[in-house]
């Protein structure tokens, strides 16, 4: 398919000018750390079928590792980093064991319960700073560089997301990706037909868990601050909503979802501050516009707006044949 | 002593009020097979709206009443959005419901504004076993128990309640002897509504709500739901009780911040140890 290639060098023209063109930089790096995480858990939810209400607590868990590492131990930022995703991944493998256990609702709230029994740890211990966290982390770099300025922050995130797609494209190409999307049509069938379930569950979750520690990883160095109020259920709540806007289980659905919802949220925040507006406009705004487009989304496109578009082109070709079948008849 | 028992029976209201929102999850659950996570907010939006009827100068009973009609009309709401649309998977009814409930905080501070509000309960304490007892706390234990036994009269014994248990037991039988399984599910919407209305008209006087105890509310209320396997209300009231007498004693002796996670914790071990059970009855 030859669009194919050139949507690509489109998408990457415009990643690439996007930190020239966004005037407020602050929400671009948050809209690109939002489709980090919305890419994991789009492929948790569409591949593996499970939900998560708690991807904050993985982001947390990479957040703390960076807090830690660079102001505790004088880390080099580069190994925060890296480690960073690395330990998201190692505590999801830990706390999964259990957790995986469960399915549907009861994932759902467990991952809840997760997420607020984590933020509950940051604010009773000390070495993850108590209740008023952990600040003054030094700025990303490696070596003698040392990012400077807003922007850089933008194409290091950029630069993380694109890592993380190309990742999750091979993953979903490969064996283990077919293996894993046949589990959220039927578990029993996907065993008998050879899949490991249970290590594939376990390991989709890893995933989605190292990318949320990377993009909590991130954000700590560009904040530069951690505290347990970073992560509020509400934005974890949010990325459920990116991520089945966008269309579980498809590649770009998660970034579609986080661009689109992050968007929107940030117009109506520019609406709700204009000074004819009351005070509490931005909250009102903001969560009737996510219940809004959440609860329509999901009732007239239950599979997301990717796949809503992929088959845009083949139902306009069916009905130009039907109309031309008319006129002929 | 004396601390113990006060904790026991502020633990034991506690508990009442999980068990009454609990219970909501039950009843929803078991017809329709969906998690209403928009349950903490019907039992806000109960506390608020007594609230609001008592500033018209409405009287007491009356004003609590209407309250519990408002969550109920609510409920039903949300049952109309997450069931709308026939064949919609319970997962993503299940989103649905989130979806609802954010919306719901819109609406709240629409109305009512960012504040917590408390509306005026019964005044004053009374002595019990030597322990003073504020008597708000005695009426939700004394509410919560009438309900359960009008509930578990109402679902054993009257013509809705038994075609709400058979479209909990099978479906599809229920189908073929003329229960229509839909309007049964927006019924036990409407009937989870009024029972998370009740425990929020019953709690505001105590503790005050705001848009933001939605979720508090919802995860005791799931946990106390998690005892009864979604399924037996009866057994959501032991658990409720078992949850707010636990997280009072750790309260009490230990610290005051952890209250909400011993109940996650507890809801956790029991959700891990039973899930046998619910993966049974999930099964494809």
């Amino acid at each position: 398919m030859p669009a194919r290639p050139l949507a690509l060098a489109g998408l990457t023209v415009l990643a690439l000018t996007a930190p020239f063109l966004v005037p407020d930089l602050t929400f671009l790096v948050n809209m690109v750390l939002a489709a980090i995480i919305v890419t994991g858990l789009s492929l948790l939810m569409g591949y593996a079928g499970q939900a998560s209400l708690g991807q904050g607590a993985f982001m947390a868990v990479g957040a703390l590792t960076v807090a830690v590492l660079t102001t505790r131990v004088e880390a080099p930022p580069l190994l925060a980093l890296v480690v960073a995703p690395v330990l998201a991944a190692l505590f999801a493998l830990v706390v999964g064991v259990p957790l995986l256990r469960l399915r549907g609702h009861y994932l759902a709230f467990g991952t809840l319960a997760l997420l607020l029994i984590v933020t509950a740890t940051m604010s009773a211990v000390d070495l993850f700073g108590g209740p008023y966290g952990i600040g003054g982390i030094p700025p990303f770099g490696v070596g003698d560089w040392v990012i400077t300025s807003q922007r850089q922050y933008a194409y290091l995130a950029l630069g993380c997301l694109a890592l993380v797609l190309l990742v999750t494209r091979n993953v979903i190409h490969s064996r283990f990706g077919r293996g894993i999307r046949a589990l959220a049509g039927s578990e029993s069938a996907a065993e008998s037909a050879g899949v490991a379930v249970w290590w594939s569950k376990l390991a989709v979750f890893a995933l989605s868990a190292a990318y949320a520690g990377l993009a909590g990883a991130i954000s700590v160095f560009f904040t530069p601050f951690v505290n347990p109020d970073s992560f509020p259920p509400l934005a974890s709540f949010s990325y459920v909503v990116m991520a089945v806007i966008g269309g579980l289980g498809t590649l770009w659905g998660g970034v579609l979802g986080a661009v689109l919802v992050s968007t929107l949220l940030q117009v109506l925040n520019s609406i709700s501050t204009l000074s004819s507006m009351p005070p509490t406009a931005a909250p009102v705004l903001q969560y009737a516009a996510y219940a809004i487009v959440l609860v329509a989304t999901l009732l007239y496109l239950p599979r997301g707006l990717v796949p809503a578009l992929e088959a845009l082109p083949g139902k306009v070709r069916a009905k130009v044949s039907q109309v031309r079948g008319q006129v002929q008849a | 002593m004396v601390d113990f028992l006060t904790y026991l029976v502020s633990g034991i209201a506690l508990g009442s009020s999980f068990a009454l929102i609990g219970s909501g999850f039950v009843i929803a659950f078991r017809v329709t097979q969906v998690v209403n996570l928009a349950q903490g907010s019907l039992a806000v939006i109960g506390g608020l709206v007594s609230y609001s009827m008592l500033r018209t100068g409405l009287p007491h009973g009356v004003a609590e009443l209407l309250a519990v009609g408002v969550s109920a009309a609510v409920g039903l709401a949300v049952g109309i959005v997450a069931l709308g649309r026939s064949g919609t998977d319970p997962l993503i009814s299940l989103i649905i419901t989130l979806g609802v409930s954010i919306f719901c905080s819109a609406a709240i501070i629409l109305v009512w504004g960012q504040d917590p509000v408390s509306p005026p309960g019964l005044g004053g304490h009374a002595h019990l076993l030597g322990v003073s007892v504020e008597r708000q706390r005695l009426l939700i234990v004394v509410v919560t128990l009438l309900t359960f036994a009008a509930l578990s009269y109402f679902l054993g014994r009257t013509y809705l309640g038994k075609g709400l248990s058979a479209c909990a037991s099978n479906p599809r039988a229920a189908r073929l002897v003329g229960i229509d399984v839909r309007k049964m599910g927006l019924a036990a919407f409407a009937l989870g509504g009024a029972l998370g209305g009740l425990a929020g008209v019953l709690i505001a006087p105590t503790s005050a709500v705001s848009f933001s105890s939605d979720l508090p509310l919802a995860l005791n209320g799931f946990a106390a739901a998690i005892f009864g396997g979604l399924s037996s209300p009866l057994r959501t009231l032991a658990g409720g009780l078992l949850l707010g007498v636990v997280s009072q004693l750790a309260a009490g002796y230990l610290q005051g911040s952890f209250q909400t996670q011993v109940a996650l914790a507890m809801m956790l071990v029991i959700m891990v140890a039973r899930h046998r059970d619910f993966v049974a009855e999930e099964a494809r």
